[in-house]
């Protein structure tokens, strides 16, 4: 099946067209805003509220969504003495060719000045975007990834072995497949060491999930307690395979480090640094997917999250109590795996058939509803 | 009809309760070919798994193909599979009581 994206300078292929909109601290976070107010169709607006030190891990995430294959062009908005300099900024994210600007509140004088000088560009950028280059990509083309949050006993029996079978059909295809939160995995070691497709990659995920479960232990901060056993969970070993299953039965090819792109296809794990965030809770999961070049994100819930993120989410629910509760925002409806109408399998088939969909432009929920949290 | 339980991976020794379940009750489960059929030990509830075989002490138990604990003594077909029978290694947690029949 050929989906119609869009090509960027840098040879990535984009499922959707716009035009982003950095702010490099929070001094210039107002600024940006009322630029992407004038402006709201087809642009997001993004940054890093702690840009006054200049630190690499941020640094990099915002690059490297600048550089995301959605964007058509981007423009920076600095105040004009902070560590994360806009110019720099810029010119980082033009590394991959497209066009990017940056303006300084300091340099153009103030809120009026910015705004002006910010909106001609903007114009330009959106004109440009307007005439991007058109291209097909199939299914071994894209980049997925998969977050889970407020979860509950529905994610580890439907939602996430739901979209651990979505996983394996993209790979099946020759797609790239993605998941996180490696201190979610506390005990799936040697089960993934077993899985990796190198002993070196085996070693690596060992030795990332022993380092999460000593800091869990330093922190005084345990993913598992007394509820979680009320609840039927035998032990930390079986909550984690719960949030392994989003990962299927795939080989993995390795870790994906420092909003670093997948270098092959099929199933990674991104490891993320303390520190590199930019945002919080799960939207920072997906957008870090999104700094690794993933197209669009499955987010399986089980409480119910209605958070999004940059790239487009397809929400997966398999609480029959939450999903009436919330189906305003919700893509897939799992319920029917908890009331035993269909398989695991069969509800994988239509999630993977929806990633599809949504790569040939059908709007998700969180799109609609423009959940672009960042 | 409607499964009342789910097998979720083919190599697994237990399955799980998709709604409250009862002692006495038969569940069918089937995954990729493979079926068990089952008379429940005792009441087991929503998110609780039972035993689709009898499990030898020391034997690990499967969950999504994964090793999720060691059965702490002998578990037949049918039985309630928790703490009280059941530890994984990790974390020291082997003797601690959670005040589940443990």
């Amino acid at each position: 099946m050929a989906i119609l994206g869009y090509l960027r300078p840098d040879g990535q292929i984009g499922i959707r067209n716009r035009v982003a909109i950095v702010y490099t601290t929070h001094c210039s976070l107002a600024v940006a805003q009322k630029i992407q107010n004038l402006f709201p169709e087809n642009t997001q607006l993004f940054g890093y509220p702690g840009g006054c030190a200049l630190r690499e891990a941020p640094l990099s995430k915002i690059v490297a969504l600048g550089q995301h294959s959605s964007y058509a062009g981007a423009l920076v908005v600095g105040l004009g003495c902070e560590g994360t300099e806009a110019r720099m900024v810029a010119e980082k994210i033009g590394e991959s060719g497209k066009p990017v600007e940056a303006i300084k509140i300091n340099e153009c004088g103030g809120d009026i000045e910015t705004i002006k000088q910010g909106s001609r560009i903007m114009v330009k950028l959106l004109q440009h975007a307007s005439v991007a280059e058109r291209a097909e990509l199939t299914p071994a083309d894209l980049i997925v990834g998969t977050e889970c949050g407020g979860s509950d006993a529905t994610s580890g029996l439907a939602s996430n072995p739901i979209t651990g079978v979505a996983g394996e059909l993209l790979v099946e295809a020759g797609g790239t497949y993605i998941i996180e939160e490696i201190s979610e995995l506390l005990g799936c070691g040697d089960v993934l060491a077993a899985r990796a497709v190198t002993a070196e990659v085996g070693e690596e995920i060992k030795t990332l999930i022993a380092a999460a479960e000593r800091a869990s232990f330093e922190h005084g901060r345990f993913s598992w307690g007394y509820g979680n056993i009320l609840g039927g969970l035998t032990s930390i070993d079986e909550k984690s395979a719960g949030c392994l299953a989003k990962g299927g039965n795939l080989p993995l090819q390795g870790i994906l480090h420092k909003f670093e792109r997948p270098p092959r296809k099929g199933f990674w794990i991104e490891s993320r640094e303390p520190g590199s965030g930019t945002f919080h809770g799960d939207p920072e999961g997906i957008n870090g997917f999104a700094a690794c070049g993933a197209h669009l994100a499955m987010f399986t819930t089980g409480c119910g999250s209605t958070t999004g993120g940059l790239i487009p989410v397809i929400k997966v629910i398999a609480n029959t109590g939450r999903m009436q509760l919330i189906a305003d925002n919700a893509d897939l409806d799992a319920t029917p795996v908890i009331r035993g109408e269909k398989t695991i399998r069969q509800m994988g088939e239509e999630l993977y058939q929806e990633i599809l969909a949504v790569a040939a432009g059908k709007l998700t929920k969180s799109e609609i509803y423009q959940h672009y949290e960042a | 009809m409607r499964s009342r339980a789910i097998l979720l991976h083919a190599a697994d020794n237990v399955a799980t309760a998709l709604v409250d379940l009862k002692q006495g009750e038969e569940l069918h489960v089937e995954l990729d070919n493979v079926a068990a059929d089952v008379v429940l030990q005792e009441d087991i509830p929503f998110a609780h798994k039972y035993a689709l075989r009898d499990i030898a002490q020391g034997e690990q138990v499967l969950k999504y193909g994964m090793p999720i604990g060691k059965a702490m003594r002998d578990i037949r077909a049918g039985e309630w599979v928790h703490v009280h029978n059941c530890r994984s290694d990790h974390w020291g947690f082997h003797n601690e009581t959670y005040g589940l029949k443990a």
